[in-house]
C-alpha cells in the first residue's frame, strides 16, 4: 500500500472547483482504481453530489446540530459511499472507490464557516475515516483564503498538496495568487506545498499562455488545461460525473489525463506569489487589462 | 512536471528546457520513417470541421504529433485521435520556437480553442 496523500482543490468561488475536483477524482477511481475520501469543506455542501448522485449530502454540522453534538455522531452517519461504480461494494468497473463527507457550515450570516471545517476534520480523524486502505484524501475548499478558517486544511498541515483551479479571467488569477500567499504563509510551519494550477478553461483568447505564465511565475506548473464541454453540464444535470456519463468522450479523456498527472505528480513547491503590480502587468501583457495613462486615473469618460 | 505527455522529475524544476523535451519526444517517437504525413483536423464545439491540413516529416511538430498518435490510447474516430488541449498548446509552443515558417503557420491554427484530431498516413 502506498502512503496516503492528502490533496486539496482551492479556487475562486464559481470557478468550477467542485465540478473539476469531482470529475478528476472520479477519473482517478474509474481509470486508475484509486481509493479516495472526499471531504467537502464548502458550506454549500456540493463537493460530493456528482459522486453520490444526490442533490446534496447531509453535512457533519447539520447532523451534529440535529443530534446535539458532534460526539453523538457515528462515522457511518456522515461518511457515505459513492454511488454505482464508486461504491466499495461494486467492483464491476474499478477496484477503487470513493467515500464522501461534507463538513457544512453555519446558517448564513451567523458564526464561522471555518469552524465547521475544523470540527469535521477532527471528527473524521478521531473516528478512523482516514484508514490504511485509502490512497487519497481530497479536500474541496471554498474561496481564496480571505478567512483563516478556510485555510484550515493548509494551516493544520492536513492538506499536503494544493491544486488551484483557475481560469484566464482576472479574478480567478487574483484568487490563485492569493491562495499561493496562503500556502506560502504555512509552508514552513507545516508541509503544505503547491502542486499545480488546473485551468478550467473559459476558452478566452490566449488563456493557455496566460495560465502557464502565471504558473511559471509563482513557481509551479499548469498541470492541465481542461477545455469547456457541454458534456460537463449534461452530466451535472444528471447528478453524475463525466466519466460515468460519457466514458469515451473527449472530455472524459481530458479528466483521465489530469488524473494520471495528479497520481504521478512530484512537483510540489513553496510558491512565490506575485506582488499586485506584477500580477497587473501580467494581465496587461495578455490583454486582460488595458493600460491607462496616469492622467486618466479617476477621471470620468467625458474628461479622460 | 508534464510536457507533451512526458513526466519530467521535480528536480528539473517548473520550466523544463525545450531541448530536454525535444530529446525526450524524439527518443520516444523512435523511427518514424514509415510515417509519410500526419493529417490534422480542427473542429468547433459543435463538431463542425473548420481546419484540415497535413504536417510533413522533418520537424518537431511532426515528431511530436506522430509520437502522440502512437502512444495515445484515446478512442479513435474514423482513424483520428483527439489531442489533449494541453499537449497541442505545448507542442505548438515548442514548434514555433524551433521549426520553420511553414510549421509556425500551422501552429497558429493549433493555438485556437478548437478540438484537434490527428491521423498518421
Amino acid at each position: 500500500m502506498s502512503a496516503l496523500r492528502q490533496i486539496a482543490f482551492y479556487g475562486k468561488g464559481g470557478i468550477g472547483k467542485s465540478t473539476t475536483s469531482q470529475n478528476t477524482l472520479a477519473a482517478m477511481c474509474h481509470y486508475y482504481g484509486q481509493k479516495i475520501l472526499i471531504v467537502g469543506c464548502d458550506p454549500k455542501a456540493d463537493s460530493t453530489r456528482l459522486i453520490l448522485h444526490e442533490k446534496a449530502q447531509s453535512t457533519i454540522m447539520q447532523l451534529a446540530s440535529e443530534a446535539g453534538t458532534v460526539e453523538d455522531l457515528e462515522l457511518e452517519d456522515v461518511c457515505k459511499p459513492g454511488a454505482g461504480e464508486f461504491n466499495p461494494e461494486d467492483d464491476t468497473i474499478t477496484d477503487g472507490y470513493i467515500m464522501c463527507t461534507e463538513s457544512g457550515g453555519p446558517e448564513p450570516g451567523v458564526g464561522c464557516a471555518g469552524r465547521g471545517v475544523i470540527t469535521a476534520i477532527n471528527f473524521l480523524e478521531e473516528e478512523g475515516a482516514y484508514d490504511d486502505e485509502l490512497d487519497f484524501v481530497s479536500y474541496d475548499v471554498l474561496g481564496d483564503v480571505v478567512c483563516g478558517g478556510f485555510a484550515m486544511p493548509i494551516r493544520e498541515g492536513k492538506a499536503q498538496e494544493i491544486y488551484i483551479v483557475m481560469s484566464g479571467e482576472m479574478m480567478a488569477m487574483y484568487a490563485a495568487n492569493n491562495i499561493s500567499k496562503g500556502i506560502l504563509k504555512y509552508a514552513n510551519t507545516g508541509g503544505v506545498r503547491l502542486a499545480g494550477l488546473i485551468c478550467n478553461a473559459r476558452m478566452t483568447d490566449r488563456e493557455y499562455d496566460l495560465a502557464k505564465n502565471l504558473a511559471t511565475q509563482i513557481g509551479t506548473q499548469m498541470i492541465h488545461f481542461v477545455p469547456r464541454s457541454n458534456h460537463v453540464q449534461r452530466a451535472e444535470l444528471r447528478r453524475m460525473t463525466v466519466v460515468e456519463f460519457a466514458p469515451n468522450s473527449e472530455q472524459a479523456m481530458e479528466y483521465r489525463e489530469l488524473a494520471r498527472k495528479i497520481i504521478a505528480n512530484d512537483l510540489k513547491v513553496i510558491p512565490t506569489p506575485l506582488e499586485m503590480d506584477d500580477l497587473e502587468n501580467l494581465l496587461m501583457e495578455f490583454g486582460l487589462e488595458e493600460e491607462v495613462e496616469v492622467d486618466a486615473i479617476g477621471k470620468r469618460a467625458e474628461e479622460a | 512536471m508534464f510536457v507533451c505527455g512526458y513526466h519530467f522529475p521535480a528536480s528539473m524544476g517548473n520550466d523544463v528546457s525545450f531541448d530536454k523535451v525535444i530529446e525526450k519526444v524524439n527518443e520516444g517517437a523512435g523511427d518514424l520513417s514509415g510515417v509519410s504525413a500526419i493529417e490534422v483536423t480542427g473542429e468547433t464545439s459543435k463538431g463542425d470541421i473548420v481546419e484540415k491540413f497535413t504536417v510533413s516529416p522533418g520537424s518537431f511538430l511532426f515528431a511530436a504529433l506522430a509520437d502522440y498518435y502512437n502512444k495515445s490510447d484515446v478512442p479513435e474516430k474514423d482513424g483520428y485521435k483527439m489531442i489533449y488541449y494541453t499537449n497541442k498548446y505545448q507542442i505548438s509552443e515548442i514548434s514555433k520556437a524551433v521549426d520553420g515558417e511553414e510549421e509556425k503557420a500551422l501552429c497558429k491554427k493549433l493555438d485556437d480553442m478548437n478540438l484537434y484530431r490527428i491521423k498518421i498516413a
